[in-house]
């Protein structure tokens, strides 16, 4: 064996868990960061892999179990499982893009930045896994490595180019100055929703009603705003539907086992996103040093900070709107055709769908809601399509995915139209089609430039 | 004894983690004792109630807590950084 052989074979026993960590160490040095800093976060990192894993298990054991007796006890098929926006994003550090995406979208923001085609200056390192999941569903349909990067690269340049087109109004409605959000989620629904906020302003009528968001937090926000008390009652309810049948001459076992369903997916919403978070500690020294890296060698004429939209998700209108989209997402859920996905882990992220919309919206919570369940219909059907794909991937990573068993997706970034583009137009087109996605988001930025004010107003700027 | 510091944001996960860890690392170095507590927005007059010292908010405040508050959007920009550490640092020697 040459050693070539070797280290892919060792590299290959070892999966995400070590592998990501040590990548993580090397561009943490050479960004400039202290070396035991480094090595403390990478090691960091791989725990949090461990965890996130023993949790996606916990999830797994549980849903699949009710996804099983849907079918059977009810005949109701739902076997496409929503494991939630943070085990999408491991899985996607975790892939064979993900290893290599923080460089990339670096190189890309800077070669963007420094001749100023783009205003955003990305230190949302964290969020990179958004183009890593494209990237790795490219290489998944293509079977192309370099293809999925060229996918991630694609797309780390579009997310900048929303990032600072709805910059404008995104500073106004939140007060964020010289902030903007290239955030792979909820940066997409702002083209997407632009038609039917359009259409929401020629219903006469339906266009001037407004709702009171402290009103509804204060009525709904306890059972949805809290993610642990929601696991639990989708537990149970999930448990009676599924379980039901089974309660004539089984009583007691029926019903603990229900229970218990209850406890387990409350405990999934409380330990999936404290794994999360452990992964975030470790990512901090990389981004960190990335920050300071690129703000000293970004020149000074006006640069957008481009942030997380975790820092718009406060405001009472996308709190609002997330919890009326909770119910409403799991009737679409029962209703709509064709859908077989079982929605759970991102139920607590629905306040991220309309976050980067509100200017557009102004803020109207009866509008961003309308606008909202359009995406999510739109979102089911995506990310159905998605799922063999985003299971594969997973279980390519690494993660544990039992044989024969049901598929997964999320609505980070299942339900967003971007994942899905960029798989089909590499699958079908190939390099042809990335291509094609380069070139439109070569002309959106020509366009742009040519019209900001327009655009800006476009994306609910006043103008001013 | 420990000062308890309450950093909330969007999701209690996110850019929280940002804030709360350069806070302790802030506080350490100074050698203030230092608690954080992870939140999101709406969970703030939950752990008021707890007792704490001071706010720190990568997202909008939006009521009157009756302790200082500070915006922690400075720990995710990089821009004014050292002055809000300066500010969290003098709220809590007091």
């Amino acid at each position: 064996m040459d050693f070539l052989t070797i280290l892919k074979s060792f590299v290959d026993t070892m999966g995400a868990t070590v592998l990501l960590p040590v990548f993580i160490f090397i561009f943490a040095l050479i960004l400039g960061a202290k070396a035991g800093r480094a090595f403390r976060a990478a090691v960091t990192i791989g725990v949090a892999f461990i965890g996130i894993n023993l949790v996606i298990g916990l999830m797994w054991g549980a849903l699949s179990g009710v996804s099983q007796a849907l079918v059977t006890n009810v005949g109701i098929e739902r076997d496409i499982i929503d494991v939630g926006w943070p085990a999408a994003a491991a899985v996607a550090f975790a892939t064979d893009v993900g290893l290599w995406v923080i460089p990339v979208g670096l190189i890309v923001n800077f070669a963007l930045l420094i001749p100023g085609v783009t205003k955003t200056l990305n230190v949302d390192i964290w969020n990179f896994w958004h183009y890593a999941l494209i990237g790795s569903l490219v290489t998944y349909a293509s079977g192309s490595l370099p293809m999925g990067l060229a996918a991630a690269a694609v797309a780390a340049a579009f997310m900048l180019f929303l990032g600072d087109w709805t910059a404008k109004g995104i500073q106004e409605f939140y007060d964020l100055p010289g902030i903007s959000i290239p955030h792979g989620m909820t940066a997409p629904m702002v083209p997407l929703a632009l038609p039917f906020n359009w259409l929401f302003d020629r219903i006469p009528g339906l266009r001037d009603v407004d709702a009171d968001p402290d009103g509804i937090e204060k009525s709904l926000g306890s059972t949805f705003g809290d993610p642990m008390v929601m696991g639990l009652v989708i537990g149970l309810i999930l448990g009676l539907i599924a379980y039901f049948g089974e309660f004539a001459g089984a009583f007691i076992p029926t019903l603990g086992k229900i229970i218990v369903l209850g406890f387990e997916l409350a405990a999934v919403m409380v330990l999936l996103p404290r794994m999360v978070r452990i992964l975030m500690e470790g990512l901090i020294p990389v981004s960190e040093a990335a920050r300071d890296f690129m703000s000293k060698r970004a020149s000074d004429r006006e640069v957008y900070i481009g942030l997380d939209s975790a820092v718009l998700v406060g405001h009472p209108s996308a709190i609002s709107t997330g919890l009326l989209l909770v119910p409403i997402a799991i009737l679409l859920s029962i209703i709509l055709p064709g859908n077989r996905m079982l929605l759970f882990a991102d139920l607590a992220v629905l306040p991220f769908l309309c976050a980067q919309i509100a200017p557009m919206a102004k803020g109207n919570i009866v509008r961003m809601v309308f606008v909202g369940t359009i995406l999510l219909i739109f979102g089911f059907y995506f990310a159905n399509a998605l799922a063999p794909a985003i299971t594969a991937i997973a279980g390519g990573a690494g993660f544990a995915i039992p044989e024969n068993a049901v598929l997964i997706s999320s609505i980070a970034d299942g339900f967003v139209w971007s994942p899905l583009a960029f798989m089909l137009l590499g699958k079908y087109l190939g390099w042809i089609g990335i291509g094609l996605f380069a070139i439109l988001t070569a002309a959106l930025f020509y366009f742009y430039k040519k019209n900001e004010a327009a655009w800006d107003k476009l994306a609910g700027a006043s103008g001013e | 004894m420990a000062k308890t510091v309450i950093v909330s944001c969007g999701t209690g996960i996110a850019t929280s983690t940002v804030a709360a860890i350069a806070i302790e690392e802030a506080c350490k170095e100074a050698g203030i004792d230092v608690v954080t507590k992870q939140c999101k927005g709406q969970e703030i007059p939950e752990l008021l109630k707890q007792g704490a010292d001071l706010i720190v908010t990568t997202s909008v405040m939006r009521f009157d807590p009756g302790i200082p508050v500070v915006k922690g959007l400075a720990f995710l920009t990089g821009v004014g950084k050292d002055a809000i550490v300066q500010e969290i640092l003098d709220h809590l020697r007091e």
